[in-house]
């Protein structure tokens, strides 16, 4: 990997220079939030944000998009396959956590029956990472997870804020690509400078959950579920900001003579959610609902896809749910229970 | 299954066999020929159905791979897209999704007797194994199927009974919950009918599917008769939407019914956490 800089008055040049070859995504503010979207130039672009409020899955797992349009011609039923992207495309200020999300979205996408739609959109984009600030967001814990929140893991370039100047990881053939595009910007470091440029070590509270697994798989019968679950609104605002779930719906809209197949983002927190056309519910209360999505993220994800855990530590779930459920403060309950078998 | 995941083939209804008052059966052709050819499945794989407007469905696959040409699904009008299929008829196109799902063990119980025991639309997907059993007969031991309804109108398959009734290699007994007039044979619910014909479980594969309720107290009858977990099978019905393991409906702990499943043996189920809640 090779490290470069660039100073932060060429950045705009650069990411404009991008904008001319690809569609170029980044963190846009309006009325106080940031979303990923995409932008005209780089004028667009927030440099000085914490993270977004929708993740940046968004953009390979779109919250809907048509998979394929139908359409009747007198008996017969013609089907057309929705084309996820026009062309390839960049994202600029992608953070770590959500690298490692997508990360854990590969998994269920990009194996045993590939996605196509999420794949081909993982191929035609490019992530240029930017580490975080320093100090970080205080809710933040990804580093709990593991997830070193300056590190270049999954990024084709990383950005690190030094001062004056970004240190620039050119990680893949992709990065090598988007930094070409501008070779005079980039620099290479001198000794000294790779001496003395050093990204500044980030302080985060950090938990130890190697036995979180063992522990809530523990728990399965416990009363705790039930209590934990009464704040709980099941509006699904947790799985909706969440990076790592990936539940959807799939829905036609239109008549039986014209339409289109859609996915849609749905949520484990819903009460149909399960609900069987005869009445049965195998998760009927929040209690069975809450549990299930505990599970999925620290004992059944990482037991079926041989992963780490499914939270990056985000965040977005504390900081948003409208009943103050805290996610740290579950896997701290969850660590602190006696298992069943002691 | 295409290559994109979500996009199902088109297939023509050739024809509808209504089973019972809200039951039919759907035989579909591919209308591409090639297709036609080259489709397999196996006894006990499902597919998602779709009526292109309403949506799509979860379906088993109730014909035998051993016959060529089209497939059948049994499907009762229960829910928006089984009651929108409901409304079409010989000739309309249907989508379908598939094959999806594992199967029946058809290669572990070679040389096996095997013992079926199917509550009202329970059938259909046992179906499909009984015929390959039939049609691949020298590689499997002997045929016992236990099937039992509501009532004589819900029955499914009524033609294949009396046939399977006058097959010398095959055991058939059925019972109805309820009788009425045109019924002269047993009356009664199913586990307590399975326990009164006793099957021995030398040797033997149960085979189970019905309302949970049946699937229950079958189980335990089966225990209680000497049949070990792992030679005790089910197929499981849950909510399903996409069938490949990724939209995180259907799982019980981290096993995905339309991936991994339907088919589960019983010593599978018990080691899963909340599997036998239900």
């Amino acid at each position: 990997m090779e490290r470069k800089k660039l100073q932060k008055s060429d950045l705009s040049r650069w990411l404009d220079r991008i904008a001319q070859e690809h569609e170029l995504i980044g963190p846009s503010e309006d009325d106080g939030v940031i979303r990923f979207q995409p932008v005209e130039s780089s004028a667009e672009i927030a440099v000085e944000f914490a993270n977004s409020l929708i993740p940046p899955k968004s953009l390979f797992f779109p919250a809907v998009e048509s998979l394929f349009s139908f359409h009747k011609r007198g008996k017969d039923i013609e089907l057309e396959a929705t084309e996820p992207l026009d062309r390839d495309r960049v994202v600029f200020g992608i953070r770590n956590c959500d690298v490692q999300s997508l990360s854990l979205l590969d998994y269920v996408f990009g194996q045993d029956l590939e996605d196509v739609y999420y794949q081909e959109r993982r191929a035609r984009t490019a992530l240029i990472a930017l580490a975080c600030p320093t100090p970080p967001r205080s809710s933040c814990f990804c580093t709990t997870f593991g997830i070193d929140p300056l590190s270049s893991d999954g990024s084709d370039v990383l950005l690190t804020d030094v001062g004056d100047v970004y240190l620039v990881d050119v990680v893949t053939e992709k990065g090598e690509g988007l930094v070409s595009l501008a070779e005079d910007l980039f620099p290479g470091l001198t000794d000294d400078e790779a001496r003395q440029l050093q990204p500044r070590p980030v302080e985060m509270k950090k938990v130890d959950i190697s036995q979180l697994r063992e522990k809530v798989e523990a728990l399965w019968e416990d009363e705790y579920w039930h209590k934990m679950s009464l704040p709980c609104l099941g509006c699904g605002i947790c799985t909706y900001v969440c990076p790592t779930c990936h539940c959807f719906d799939i829905v036609d809209v239109g008549s039986t003579l014209e339409g289109e197949r859609y996915r849609c983002w749905d949520s484990c927190m819903y009460s149909d959610f399960a609900l069987m056309a005869s009445g049965e519910n195998p998760r009927p209360t929040k209690r069975e609902r809450i549990r299930n999505r505990y599970f999925h993220k620290f004992s059944t994800f990482p037991s079926r896809y041989g992963s780490g855990y499914a939270c990056v530590g985000c965040a977005r779930c504390l900081i948003h749910c409208p009943g103050g459920m805290e996610i740290t403060e579950v896997i701290k309950d969850i660590l602190a229970k006696e298992s069943i078998s002691e | 299954m295409s290559d994109n995941i979500y996009l199902p083939w088109i297939a023509t209804i050739t024809e509808v066999r209504p089973e019972t008052a809200d039951t039919s059966t759907f035989v579909v052709t591919f209308d591409d020929p090639q297709l036609r050819e080259s489709f397999t499945y196996l006894p006990g794989q499902f597919a998602e159905l779709s009526n292109f407007g309403v949506g799509e469905c979860p379906i088993g696959i109730a014909s035998s791979p051993t016959w060529a040409g089209s497939l059948e699904f049994c499907v009762r009008a229960v829910g928006t897209v089984t009651n929108a299929i409901h409304d079409l008829d010989v000739g309309d196109k249907l989508g379908v999704r598939g094959p999806l799902g594992n199967s029946w063990p058809i290669e572990e119980i070679e040389g096996k007797d095997l013992l079926f025991i199917g509550g009202g639309i329970g059938l259909p997907p046992l179906r499909s194994l009984i015929h390959y059993v039939l049609d691949n007969r020298e590689r499997y031991g002997a045929v016992e199927i236990i099937y039992g309804a509501r009532s004589p109108q819900d029955l499914v398959y009524k033609q294949e009974l009396k046939q399977w009734e006058e097959q010398p290699d095959v055991d058939l007994y059925v019972t109805v919950d309820a009788g009425d007039g045109t019924w002269d044979g047993p009356v009664g619910f199913v586990p307590p009918f399975l326990r009164e014909i006793n099957p021995t479980p030398e040797n033997k594969v149960a085979f189970t599917c019905g309302p949970p309720i049946m699937i229950k107290l079958v189980v335990e009858a089966l225990e209680e008769m000497g049949y070990a977990d792992a030679n005790i099978v089910t197929t499981l019905e849950m909510k399903m939407k996409c069938g490949v393991g990724k939209c995180g409906r259907c799982n019980i702990g981290d096993r995905y019914v339309c991936r991994d499943g339907p088919v589960f043996s019983f010593d599978q189920l018990r080691r899963i956490p909340g599997a036998l809640e239900a």
